[in-house]
């Protein structure tokens, strides 16, 4: 599917019915892939890799356009069981034109980070910033599923949980890895500035991003680092509630154990002394009674 | 025992809303982060259906898996003394693509 839009008022705004300066091809189908090489002139693998969520951040210098890809959070859906994992996105700066290649829909141009644009740089160069403000609220969210997770293993004893944590700690990886391929990309911008005829303006915005993913880069360490130091210590509290649970049941256990041993001793066919006696039943109550009251004595004395 | 602050409390009332996912890419990550922040400022308990998926709206792990997608209808409740009060929060939540736009 391709979105036209133009630049109109210090904002992006689509178009209808004719093609705008700024081209968003989502999950490009075969024609549209065809178009986007044999006319735009994108190299295909540059393409493939734009599409491909494996693939890390880079920055080629082609005859007619500057291709950047980007890694983005991709998102998350029911299904994904708590990994969070990243996308790649194609940017293709052209001097008159701009396409951004996506696997998948996400609303770009929105918030006040697209607004007094100016030049198609501004928008490319904002695409990569959102990315990492994309990166950083992601971040966020995986903080507080860490948080409900951390609640929910202090009173349970079900792998699941335990297995999310293991979810997370793996999406940390793969933002971590992520954030940190787009920090070259960043460097890259800047380092070739002037080639690619960056603003002062401009330039400040890349420092700005550096600046930005630097610090998303450090939380997610961090994070990442919280996580794995914590996971030894909540398989240990998992593993104490299953012996509290256990516990619990072996007391059950021997106070249902012991009385019916008392009983099963007067059940036995031979001749007991008493048992012609009005209270022999209650005596024998009594007594497996008793046994319980022993048991726990001597669960006490030993402070099991 | 009724303590002072519960003795000044409204009665607990329940109230219902129905909002429509306007985010095109449904509740994902972000805007299940700005429900439970939102749910989380009120003493009501407020709960997200779509379809026969139930979600305690303050609890992201559960909004999490509703999975619900943009353009779907949701149901927002809520029980307790400022129950309106949530679910007002929570309409204009959803109304304002949780924010996104600003």
């Amino acid at each position: 599917m391709i979105q036209h839009m133009e630049l109109a008022g210090g904002k992006v705004v689509p178009v209808e019915g004719r093609e705008g300066d700024i081209q968003v091809y989502l999950d490009p189908t075969d024609v549209e892939r065809r178009h986007l090489v044999d006319t735009l002139k994108i190299d295909e693998h540059t393409l493939s890799s734009a599409l491909d969520p494996d693939e890390l951040a880079r920055l080629e210098f082609e005859p007619d356009h500057l291709a950047m890809i980007l890694k983005r959070p991709r998102n998350y859906s029911s299904e994904d069981q708590f990994v969070f994992k990243v996308a790649s996105a194609g940017i293709f700066l052209y001097s008159d034109r701009l396409v951004i290649v996506l696997t998948e829909d996400v609303p770009l141009f929105q918030g006040k980070l697209f607004t007094k644009l100016t030049t198609l740089k501004d928008v490319a160069l904002r695409i990569v910033y959102m990315s990492i403000a994309h990166f950083v609220e992601h971040l966020k969210v995986i903080n507080a599923v860490s948080d409900s997770l951390e609640q929910q293993i202090n009173t349970s004893m079900q792998n699941k949980y335990l297995l999310n944590l293991f979810s997370l700690e793996k999406s940390l990886v793969y933002y971590l890895n992520g954030i940190n391929s787009n920090a070259k990309l960043i460097e890259r911008l800047k380092l070739n500035a002037a080639k690619i005829g960056f603003s002062p303006e401009n330039i400040e915005f890349i420092d700005d991003a550096i600046i930005e993913n630097q610090q998303c880069y450090e939380q997610a360490e961090i994070y990442s680092n919280i996580l794995a130091s914590m996971m030894d210590a909540r398989v240990s509290i998992v593993s104490n509630n299953l012996n509290w649970l256990m516990k619990t049941l072996t007391i059950i256990t021997i106070c249902i154990m012991t009385p019916t041993l008392v009983v099963s001793i007067f059940s036995m066919n031979v001749p007991f002394p008493g048992t012609d006696h009005p209270a022999a039943f209650w005596f024998i109550l009594a007594l497996a009674l008793s046994s319980i009251g022993l048991v726990r004595l001597v669960w006490r004395w030993k402070r099991w | 025992m009724v303590t002072s602050e519960e003795k000044n409390d409204p009665p607990a009332t329940t109230g219902a809303r129905t909002v429509v996912v306007t985010h095109r890419t449904g509740l994902h990550a972000r805007p299940c982060l700005a429900i439970v922040n939102t749910a989380r400022k009120f003493r009501s308990k407020a709960q997200i259906q779509s379809g026969a998926k139930k979600a305690n709206a303050g609890e992201i792990l559960e909004i999490l898996c509703l999975g619900a997608e943009g353009g779907t209808e949701v149901t927002l409740t809520a029980t307790g003394p400022d129950a309106n009060e949530a679910l007002d929060a929570l309409v204009r939540l959803f109304e304002t693509n949780f924010g996104f736009d600003d």
